[in-house]
């Protein structure tokens, strides 16, 4: 364990306006796996874009069994025995297992495919990841955990020496993890360098011999597994900000219910959902991107379907069941991508802020009463202090902070009781954060049931009077508005939030 | 948290076995069925000289249906195959009644002319963007008016010798119906033995996906374009030959049996699925057998568009039905994620 077999030195990679990697050194050892972890943005991804040739770095260099090599292609880094097995599968279904690892190179004998030479490769490959099936079976017929086995077979092609995988457990269950461990400890008795990336605390430590922590472009961390627990890499992952305790605004708590869902269930994506608004309260859904948070609310409203739940409005103080398409009528939604699913973008503010209320403002003969439209968009444009030119200016010309109020203005229109809000602040600047925040919290205080989707932590923090934690579609508990950060950031990876202790294993 | 539920694995009802095979088969049963029912009804249908008069009438179909596949395969559409064989053979047999020219050198011509429309419609959809459907739409009604004009919509008969060449026959067979059946089997090998064949269905499952795995997605889907001119170019060249002239009528319509045929013979318009043997062959036989059936039987002539048009149908809702239907993977393994502690 002298030397490692794969080193990255002084790494800096610069996009416009950002660094996204500043400076990182990381080493990889042979017959090792290396957990690569990090918060969203912390950089992990932008440097293993580099290792594989994705990215070229601006500054540093990469070492592999002592020598320096330059990778500026993936065809460079499959030469330099890297492989990378990408989070999104790349599978063509309706064609067989050796055709989807081949289709880049088929060998071929006078033009022809050469199926016996491509048939006997994948074979070998696939007995290396301990699979059954018959190289000439349709992929399409294949489970997802299948699917991913004939991704790391066809990395597994080129015979690498290197192999990153990213976020490979996401969409697997937790039979076909163990079996993909099992393939990754065999590829480590092989001497094959293993890089993990994941999100996942809890299961390096079945499979990682090392981790590198990084956070913010940066490198936070690094050491043997066996020498760390959970909470010494989310301290790494989350640094010392802990001390800032945020001034919450304390609403005046109600005990009447305003939505209720029970056992929700959406297949393969969620599970026995249960969630209880009461009115006046924010609400912070918290979990890890792609731990089912949006879907949650695209359920609820309908946007998805669901195979199984109920969903319970007050409607006039009494709960009523409602259809889940029913349930927008009452549940104002402002989405991070208010650029596809809020707005119409060439449209003018005016119409965007009218246009889920064009009803209410009909006149006697049914067409739109245009005086109330614009004395209404006026009203909310000042109260919610966008800034803009004029009503009639296309939407498309405002900042990303005046887009979201627009947005918000549409349903502050329609005034329902309850809102969900989805990364409302998400590419907002700090000015526009704060406003946003600020009517977040109006709303509340004027009586409004908020559930609150974020992955800024300062924005949950300031706003959440309590918590549901999700993991992998679950809902799996639920933690008080004061909760501190590293609870929330041990929540989200899965650590059941009740256990003050680390979890370890 | 005791959230350890065991989600129920899908298991194939006989309803959905059935009903996975008809969608699968369900053109072959409609295949016996129809020869029986002639058989039966029309003593003169199954006679060797019928079934040999059958493969003539279906020749030019199936070289053209077999060029069609390739781009069919890729998720797109030619739709101007009709008006590129009515223009092509009508460029060639000017050249050869008006000009004088040589027959060879006028196959060649006429060749190269389908292979620069090819380079058109591949230009317009791989470099420009435009969807296949507008832009072959365009090449169809574009390049039927060029026919039009220089045939100056009148039937102008082949010379003689070269009119002939229709009624050539090997033992009993007619030449171009070897001609067809050896375009399709070549085209079919090209499918299903050569990257170029297999990058065709990889583009077919998605074409992010083909191109994130390094194929040249662009240069194939333009050599798929190119293959169909060429191919509907000598399916042209078949069908004067055997009406002994060139026609204003000769691909009118064409394009859309073509399609019919490619969608009968299980070739999914959704890209990725679909073979020419037996694929397109069935389609193109389906649709001829019925034609000449019904011929037999003495039906009202318009009585085969109707069934044609049922049957396009029927064919165009099973293929959106397959597209639909989940695939039950073979090994199911699931169960729910749970959570370790």
């Amino acid at each position: 364990m002298a030397t490692p077999y794969l080193e990255m030195r002084g790494i800096v990679k610069r996009f416009p306006g950002v660094q996204a990697v500043k400076g990182v050194d990381l080493q990889a050892y042979a017959g090792e796996a290396l957990a690569l972890i990090g918060a969203n943005g912390a950089g992990k991804s932008t440097l293993m874009n580099i290792l594989g040739g994705v990215l070229r770095p601006d500054e540093g260099e990469i070492q592999i069994a002592g020598k320096r090599v330059e990778i500026h292609s993936p065809l460079q880094a499959t030469a330099n025995g890297i492989a990378f097995v990408h989070q999104e599968m790349a599978m063509l279904p309706t064609m067989t297992i050796m055709e989807n690892i081949h289709v880049s190179s088929f060998p071929t004998r006078g033009g022809l495919i050469d199926r016996q030479s491509m048939e006997r490769s994948t074979q070998a490959v696939l007995d290396r990841v301990g699979c059954q099936f018959a190289p000439n079976t349709r992929v399409q017929y294949l489970s997802t955990g299948d699917r991913q086995m004939v991704e790391i077979a066809r990395a597994l092609l080129s015979k690498p020496s290197i192999i990153i995988f990213d976020e490979p457990t996401s969409s697997l269950t937790s039979r076909e993890k163990a079996r993909l461990f099992d393939v990754i400890r065999s590829l480590k008795a092989d001497g094959v360098t293993i890089i993990y990336i994941t999100h996942f605390l809890d299961e390096i430590f079945d499979i990682c011999d090392r981790a590198t922590v990084m956070r913010g472009g940066e490198h936070a961390g690094s050491g043997l597994l066996k020498d760390l627990t959970i909470p010494a890499l989310v301290h790494w992952m989350i640094g010392d900000l802990d001390m800032t305790q945020h001034a919450k605004k304390e609403v005046s708590q109600s005990t009447e219910v305003v939505l209720k869902v029970r056992n929700l269930n959406r297949r393969g994506i969620l599970q026995d959902i249960n969630l209880t608004l009461h009115k006046g309260e924010v609400v912070g859904l918290w979990g890890l991107l792609g731990s089912g948070r949006t879907e949650v609310a695209r359920a609820i409203v309908g946007l998805d379907p669901i195979d199984a739940g109920q969903i319970e409005v007050n409607v006039g103080g009494s709960l009523r069941l409602v259809k889940a398409r029913e349930a927008h009528k009452w549940i104002g939604m402002v989405t991070e991508d208010r650029r596809n699913e809020g707005l119409l973008l060439p449209m003018s503010v005016k119409q965007n802020m009218s246009l889920a209320n064009l009803r209410g403002l009909l006149t006697r003969w049914k067409l739109v009463d245009t005086r109330r439209e614009t004395a209404l968009a006026q009203q909310f444009v000042e109260r919610l202090n966008i800034v803009i030119s004029r009503l009639g200016q296309p939407v498309q010309t405002l900042s990303g902070g005046n887009q979201q109020k627009v947005v918000v203005g549409r349903w502050l229109e329609l005034n329902p009781p309850i809102f969900f809000m989805d990364e409302p602040t998400r590419g907002l600047d700090v000015g526009a954060k704060a406003d946003i925040r600020d009517i977040i919290f109006e709303l509340a205080e004027s009586g409004a049931a908020i559930l609150l989707i974020s992955s800024e932590i300062e924005d949950i923090m300031a706003l959440a009077q309590r918590y549901v934690i999700m993991h992998r579609g679950q809902i799996i508990g639920e933690l008080p508005g004061s909760a501190t950060r590293s609870d929330l950031m041990a929540a989200a990876v899965g650590a059941v939030p009740t256990a003050e202790t680390g979890v370890t294993a | 948290m005791t959230a350890q539920t065991q989600t129920t694995v899908p298991t194939d009802s006989n309803w959905i076995r059935l009903r996975n095979f008809i969608l699968q088969h369900g053109f072959n049963i409609v295949l016996i069925f129809v020869l029986l029912f002639y058989s039966l009804s029309a003593p003169r249908f199954l006679t060797s000289a019928n079934l040999i008069s059958l493969l003539h009438a279906a020749a030019p179909m199936m070289i053209i249906a077999a060029g069609l596949a390739l781009v069919v395969m890729t998720g797109k559409l030619d739709i101007s195959v009709g008006s590129v064989a009515f223009l092509t053979s009508s460029i060639g047999t000017i050249l050869m009644v008006r000009n004088g020219f040589d027959p060879l050198l006028t196959l060649v011509i006429v060749l190269v002319i389908g292979l620069l429309i090819g380079m058109l419609n591949g230009f317009l959809v791989v470099v420009l963007k435009i969807s296949p459907l507008i832009a072959t739409l365009g090449t169809m009604i574009s390049l039927r008016g060029v026919g039009l004009e220089l045939t100056r919509s009148t039937t102008i008969s082949l010379p003689e010798d070269i009119r002939r060449l229709g009624n050539l026959t090997v033992g009993s067979v007619f030449v171009d119906s070897l001609i067809a059946l050896a375009v399709l089997v070549i085209i079919h090998i090209v499918v299903t033995r050569t990257p170029f064949g297999r990058w065709l269905i990889a583009i077919g499952n998605g074409e992010e996906t083909a191109a994130r795995l390094g194929i040249r997605t662009r240069q194939v889907t333009y050599l798929s374009f190119i293959l169909s001119s060429l191919l509907a170019t000598l399916g042209g060249i078949v069908t004067v030959i055997q009406v002994g002239a060139a026609s204003p009528s000769i691909g009118s319509g064409l394009e859309f049996t073509a399609v019919s045929v490619i969608v009968i013979g299980g070739i999914s318009l959704f890209g990725g699925e679909g073979s020419i043997l037996p694929g397109a062959l069935r389609g193109v036989l389906i649709l001829e057998i019925i034609r000449n059936g019904l011929n037999h039987l003495g039906a009202d002539p318009y009585a085969y568009r109707f069934v044609n048009g049922a049957i396009i149908f029927i064919a165009m809702y099973a293929d959106s039905l397959r597209a639909r239907l989940p695939v039950t993977p073979r090994t199911s393994e699931s169960s729910k994620p749970s959570k370790s502690t």
